[in-house]
């Protein structure tokens, strides 16, 4: 294959890996290269996973920020085995006081599989609405919070509708491996193929009596866990409740059962002769001809060494934010690139994460919450046109609990009042009263009893929410690093607001069997945490927005660069509003539909 | 010191025979910490002195790796013992014509060659080791012996000559602190954790009476130190050893001024004999920042230590075992027999369920 590769497709995870997996399927020669380690499972091992069920791997011991004039220099931080060194590569971002701070926000994991080695797997699709978000506000009433109509002025219809990404859905559902139900979803499907979900937790039944006294019509997460065998990965289910671990949210699971795109897509298709994956190797920059064709993908090798490859189609799918940094970087490089991905001023802007936040109460009695996957229960209550309007906003979201949250004891302390990957320990450090008797009974209250309901909502696009290069902080190869400059919009703001008071409700009817008095001691909205403006929920969207006017959008329909033949970036940052739930499922059905017109070309 | 603990038994394999692994397993474990081009000293935070090559180094401690082993002839022998991977590297640019290590762990120190990594600078070689214990080499290059480049760890042979270090999983022999150390450590977190309440204490006792010989050596084999302590002190031990070796000097500091103080407080009991009330003293003091008799030149913060010893007592009681912490998985039966449904009197944190056997009883997780 030494030079004939048809596409060269950079990052194996959700944006990335479907695209391999269609055009090896279809018998193209693929090469994808992988900044991260491929860990596997332990079927695909001599016996163990390099993924375990170890709570020191989704925390690891303690590092301290080293990162030259940063604000939170000296402060702690402790990241996973697979998310990147904070002093090596860190992200940089601008606090409410116009200072810079190191963050480990705005990664998801690198290894082959990218975020989905480690995400909850909840596999939602956008809503019909969420793609014509400009054309529904067109001629609404005036929106809560937003004096100067910028929400109407920004809000953007994407260039396909939900009918045109329809199949690919289907596809994606079925070629990852998903369980749910579909029934009350306000996102109709042209094809069944979820498998059976496995019983909720008993302690999601409040969230079922909350919803049902609500009238929210609920139904079952969707999630990327397999519960049957699964042929077209060729995984098999080992039966019962095998995949309820608790180890779930930032763990990789050892036996493949969650659906990373490691095991159902790149697996079956690994170890045939059209298909070549490359781990460890972290592409630097890419070169383009005077007639806009890259003709070379630079990247460092396992041992740090320059390399070059070339292919006749190049795929970038670093997740957004490293794939914006990466064309960046590559335009440093050459004057022509440069001209051409800067063509207008929008590279890196309309940067995008989600409204999200939810609510918490200690429900009665106990539950053993390890025993779990990351949901149960969701409902599109709350991305109905009616709620909308009703509520005075631009556009809704979808609201779901978490089940395997804090259900074993470290994840417990050390999540004491902290929820994100920067703050973690911080709160239990502090709180220096829990302690013998405090202790125990700290556990007491609080272990297998709480419940969370979390919502995920579109948030306001804004040029100024936006991606730059650092100026001066540089990762271990000497690069610049990423830049995060974004804030909550008010009407961000109040909709979460909005949303909080939604889960906080289904908590109040759950736990006092539907009168609605049940206590709820935390509820809120991400723009409230400490250390808001760097949150990102690890939905990592816009940044180079595909849309149909070129000088409006960085990316063609196609997820094409504009004055590029060969370019395409297929991970989140494609999108122009980050739509009404979790990214994953629709970066994957996006980046098959791209494959398909790939196809064409090829 | 701590018992050495692999029970004698332990004899279908033999430590120091070479592994097999691909290239892959080695880069995986490898390019993200070794390959690099800068030169500040971007991962000291204290543990180095300045000019130490591994401060440009992410996470040095993690070499050589160590990880489990699992042979499907005999998976129950194969808990017992670990597979430790050597990876050298250079970082001026040259490039040796031979690698070896030599090591404790081998029969008769025999040199063992590491091969070279296609087409990268690294050489590796993957032994088999048993678990628990502690060894030291050196690497051979072109003929000349050398310490380990990348791994901080080390330790003075009786000679006086310096040997690299490691240890593998479940460690129990002291590597950080002293006796007297040990004994402060156990006294403190002990004040931390729920297992000296009562209701903890009579759950220590009836845990660790009702375990016989033979399920110590079965169920829990990494997993020794049957003193009735929960392992905290031990998983400290470790801790300090390796991950957060920069935390060290807190450790080292504030347990002397600590044994001063005690001593001086009540100069006729030894620290470790001391009433439950003087360390539930000191331990608010220490809460509140304003320790009387503390030595502020020599630490400006007692609450700072407080914090970092209660982060790292927690941790160690709940870890997986072969952190050298969580006794017998003594941390998570407390939580499992704690909480019971009123009704069934079944478990409501059913850990073994998920845990690899002999530890935990799934039948496709192997830890
Ligand atoms: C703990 C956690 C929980 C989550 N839960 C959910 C959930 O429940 N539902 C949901 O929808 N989403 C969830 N997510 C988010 C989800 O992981 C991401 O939306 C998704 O992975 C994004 O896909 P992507 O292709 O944009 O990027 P990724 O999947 O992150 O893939 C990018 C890949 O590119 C590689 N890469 C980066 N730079 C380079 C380079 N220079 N050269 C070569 N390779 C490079 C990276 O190593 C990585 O493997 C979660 C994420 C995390 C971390």
């Amino acid at each position: 294959m030494a030079n004939g590769y048809d596409v060269v497709v950079i990052g194996s995870g959700a944006g990335g890996a479907p695209i391999a997996n269609m055009l090896v399927k279809a018998g193209k020669n693929v090469l994808m290269l992988e900044k991260g380690p491929l860990f596997r499972t332990q079927d695909q091992t001599s016996g163990l996973s390099d993924f375990k069920r170890d709570e020191l791997f989704a925390t690891g011991p303690e590092k301290i920020i080293r990162v030259e004039r940063a604000a939170n220099w000296g402060e702690s931080y402790y990241s996973s085995h697979v998310e990147p060194d904070l002093n090596d590569e860190p992200h940089i971002y601008r606090d409410a006081d116009g200072r810079d701070r190191a963050t480990l926000e705005g990664y998801t994991a690198q290894c082959v599989g990218g975020g989905t080695q480690l995400y909850g797997g909840v596999s939602l699709r956008f809503s019909p609405l969420d793609f014509r978000l400009k054309s529904f506000n067109e001629n609404g009433a005036a929106l809560r919070n937003d004096p100067n109509g910028d929400v109407k002025r920004e809000a953007r219809d994407w260039p396909i509708t939900y009918d045109d990404l329809e199949p690919y859905y289907t596809l994606a559902e079925e070629l990852v491996g998903i369980s749910g139900t579909r029934q009350n979803q306000l996102k109709p499907a042209s094809r069944e193929v979820y498998q059976k979900p496995l019983p909720p937790n008993p302690i999601s039944r409040f969230v079922e009596i909350g919803m049902d006294a609500l009238g929210m019509p609920r139904y079952r997460t969707p999630l990327a866990v397999i519960t049957e065998d699964h042929p077209p990965s060729g995984r098999t289910y080992p039966g019962g409740e095998a995949a309820k671990t608790g180890y779930v949210n930032r763990y990789g699971c050892p036996l493949g059962l969650k659906s990373s795109t490691w095991v159902a897509l790149l697996a079956p298709i690994y170890g045939r002769p059209n298909f070549e994956l490359r781990p460890n190797c972290t592409v630097t920059h890419l070169e383009c001809d005077s007639s806009g064709n890259v003709t070379k993908v630079v990247y460092l090798d396992a041992g740090g060494q320059r390399r070059e490859v070339s292919g006749k189609l190049i795929v970038v799918a670093c997740s957004a934010i490293e794939s914006v940094r990466l064309l960046k970087l590559s335009a440093l490089e050459s004057a022509e690139f440069d001209r051409r991905i800067n063509q207008n001023d929008l590279l890196g802007k309309y940067f995008l994460t989600h409204c999200f936040g939810g609510a918490e109460a200690i429900m009665p009695g106990r539950y053993d919450k390890s025993l779990s996957v990351d949901s149960d229960w969701a409902t599109d209550a709350c991305a109905t046109p009616d709620f909308i309007r009703s509520n005075g906003l631009w556009a809704g979201g979808a609201i779901y609990n978490n089940t395997s949250d804090q259900c074993l004891p470290i994840s417990l302390a050390r999540t004491h009042g902290s929820q994100d990957i920067d703050t973690i320990w911080k709160a239990f450090v502090e709180d220096t009263s829990l302690t013998g008797e405090r202790l125990a009974s700290f556990f007491d209250e609080n272990f297998g009893t709480r419940l969370s309901v979390s919502f995920m909502a579109n948030q306001v696009p804004l040029k100024t929410n936006r991606i730059e290069l650092h100026p001066t902080v540089k990762d271990k190869w000497g690069r610049n690093v990423a830049y995060i400059i974004k804030e909550w919009h008010p009407h961000d703001q109040y909709l979460m607001d909005v949303f909080a008071e939604q889960c906080a409700r289904v908590l109040r009817f759950g736990g006092d069997g539907g009168r609605g008095n049940y206590p709820v001691f935390e509820k809120g909205g991400v723009y409230q945490a400490e250390n808001g403006l760097a949150r990102i929920a690890n939905h990592i969207l816009g940044g180079a927005r595909f849309g149909t006017d070129r000088n409006d959008s960085v990316l063609d329909p196609n997820c094409r660069a504009w004055e590029f033949d060969n370019l395409y970036v297929t991970d989140g940052s494609f999108m122009p509003t980050s739509g009404g739930a979790n990214p994953t499922l629709t970066i994957q059905a996006n980046s098959f539909r791209v494959a398909d017109h790939l196809l064409s070309r090829l | 010191m701590g018992t050495a603990l692999a029970p004698a038994v332990r004899r279908a394999f033999e430590s120091g025979t070479v592994v097999q692994k691909d290239d892959t397993y080695v880069l995986n474990h490898t390019t993200k910490y070794l390959a690099r081009a800068n030169v500040d000293e971007r991962h000291n935070y204290g543990q180095f002195p300045q000019g130490d090559p591994r401060a440009r180094i992410c996470e040095s401690w993690r070499f050589p790796v160590i990880d489990g082993y699992y042979d499907p002839a005999d998976p129950e022998e194969s808990y017992h013992w670990n597979e430790v991977t050597f990876v050298y590297r250079t970082f001026d640019g040259t490039q040796p014509g031979s690698v070896s290590v030599v090591g404790t762990f081998a029969p008769l120190y025999q040199e063992i060659p590491l091969r070279r990594i296609g087409g990268t600078p690294y050489f590796a070689v993957t032994v088999m080791v048993p678990k628990g214990e502690v060894h030291t080499y050196r690497y051979v290059v072109d003929g000349r012996q050398e310490l380990d480049p990348i791994n901080p760890q080390t330790a003075v042979a009786d000679n006086g000559r310096v040997w690299s270090r490691f240890f593998t999983h479940g460690c129990t022999q002291r590597l950080s602190f002293e006796p007297w150390e040990m004994d402060i450590l156990e006294r403190l977190t002990d004040h931390i954790l729920p297992f000296r309440t009562v209701e903890g204490q009579r759950f220590l006792d009836r845990y660790y009476q009702q375990l016989d010989r033979a399920a110590r050596e079965s169920q829990y084999p990494i997993a020794y130190r049957f003193d009735e302590s929960v392992g905290i002190a031990n998983f400290i031990d470790k801790l300090v050893a390796r991950e957060e070796n920069h935390r060290l000097i807190d450790y080292k500091i504030c347990l002397e001024i600590i044994n001063r103080l005690l001593r001086m407080r009540n100069p006729f009991v030894e620290p470790r004999l001391m009433s439950k009330e003087m360390y539930i003293e000191l331990y608010n003091q220490m809460a509140s920042g304003n320790v009387p008799g503390w030595d502020y030149g020599a630490y400006q913060n007692p609450r700072f230590f407080l914090q970092l010893l209660r982060r790292h007592a927690i941790t160690g009681a709940f870890a997986h075992p072969k952190y050298g912490g969580n006794a017998a998985a003594s941390g998570w039966v407390y939580l499992s027999e704690r909480y019971r449904d009123p009704e069934t009197g079944a478990t409501l944190f059913d850990w073994r369920r998920v845990q690899e056997p002999p530890l935990g009883t799934d039948q496709q997780y192997r830890g």
